[in-house]
């Protein structure tokens, strides 16, 4: 009987301690509407790197100094899916194979642009403290050759959002910030 | 009976001419004191107008010299004002708002890089640390990714955007800065 009185005191004590750093992860609505925000910003900010990185008057060295800027973004190991209208299968590369792909691609002109950026699935806090949200785009691209040869396509693409909260060192004090990672980019649809 | 009629008619002639006297004495007696009742009339007029005058010229007197006192009050101020812009344009809090701007809307890549090597002039090092709150509550504040000054002038550049709002910098012995906080525009 002792022994499941103690069992019991454990117990409680595990889920009021539990409760108590439940509610003190929770945060305001103010602050986390600043961390949607951010997450937005640099999805956008991406969206005017690849822009940059596939506009053939871009400088190599000016486009290698963005591709580097560009993958600062992501996750480690994070994805990018290619899709064409010329065939069926969607490719997956590494963000920076992607990069360097799209800087190397075939044609005379590329103007690439992003629009309707906007959340399918809020950020949601997950049991490891992390927040995961998913961003829709749609992606406008053309491609044209001197020659005429034209393509021409518009890809909607799902962004997965990680923001983490990290600590560092600046100036010998630690900063806490609101590290936000892009993850996998996943191609939903493509059309003309 | 001729005798009685010529008595009668002189004694008439006589008292007509009595009347005639007193009425024309006392009519003179009247137009004296009417004559003086007007002068006495005038002489008040004249001395309001005067008065009215008077008040008048001291009224406008009053309104020159507070419209005068007005302007130089302007003046000052605005001289001021000038001072405190010349001032600031000096302030490296200025200058670095300035080559923010200048870097988010240079026409080109080789104008927005001469405007970061300027800027970089302005800090110990490029790699001068750079932070940038998100949001402030209740003396709690969140970060972006910390970055640095070499890095952030670029991505002013890149992106195109004027750069966010300058919050605390700290400086060195030589004045150079060591710390940037910007705070981000919502």
């Amino acid at each position: 009987m002792i022994k499941h009185r103690y069992l019991l005191g454990i117990l409680l004590t595990i889920l009021v301690i539990g409760n108590i750093s439940a509610q003190k992860a929770d945060i305001s609505p103010e602050r986390k509407q600043a961390i949607d925000s951010l997450a937005l910003e640099k999805v956008r900010d991406l969206s005017k790197y690849i822009s940059i990185i596939g506009n053939k008057k871009t400088p190599f060295s000016e486009a290698q100094r963005v591709m580097d800027r560009a993958e600062e973004l992501f996750a480690p190991d994070a994805e990018m899916g290619v899709s064409s209208l010329n065939r069926k299968e969607i490719n997956y590369y590494k963000v920076r194979k992607y990069f360097e792909r799209l800087m190397a691609l075939n044609y005379d002109k590329v103007t690439i642009s992003w629009y309707d950026i906007h959340y399918i699935s809020d950020l949601e806090r997950q049991p490891d403290g992390r927040y995961v949200g998913v961003v829709t785009i749609y992606q406008r691209f053309e491609g044209t050759s001197d020659d005429g040869m034209k393509y021409k396509d518009t890809t909607k693409k799902d962004i997965t959002i990680y923001v983490e909260r990290k600590k560092t060192q600046i100036s010998g004090r630690t900063v806490e910030f609101w590290d936000v990672m892009l993850g996998d980019i996943r191609v939903s649809e493509t059309s003309a | 009976m001729i005798q009685k009629m010529t008595t009668f008619i002189r004694t008439y002639a006589r008292l007509l001419l009595l009347a005639i006297l007193i009425s024309s004495v006392s009519v003179g007696t009247g137009c004296k004191s009417k004559k003086k009742a007007m002068e006495a009339q005038a002489a008040a007029a004249e001395k309001a107008r005067l008065e009215a005058e008077a008040l008048e010229r001291k009224k406008r007197e009053e309104d020159e010299a507070r419209k005068k006192k007005e302007a130089e009050e302007a003046a000052a101020a605005a001289e001021r004002a000038r001072l405190d812009a010349e001032a600031k344009k000096s302030t490296p809090y200025s200058k670095l708002q300035q080559y923010f701007t200048a870097i988010g809307s240079a026409s080109s890549v080789a104008a927005a890089n001469s405007s970061i090597n300027e800027a970089l002039t302005l800090f110990a090092s490029p790699e001068t640390p750079v932070l940038i709150v998100i949001s402030e509550s209740g003396g709690q504040k969140d970060y972006d990714r910390p970055t640095t000054i070499k890095d952030y002038l670029n991505y002013l550049k890149d992106q195109k955007k004027q750069g966010d709002k300058l919050g605390n910098l700290q400086f060195d012995s030589s004045g150079k800065i060591t710390e940037v906080e910007l705070v981000k525009q919502k």
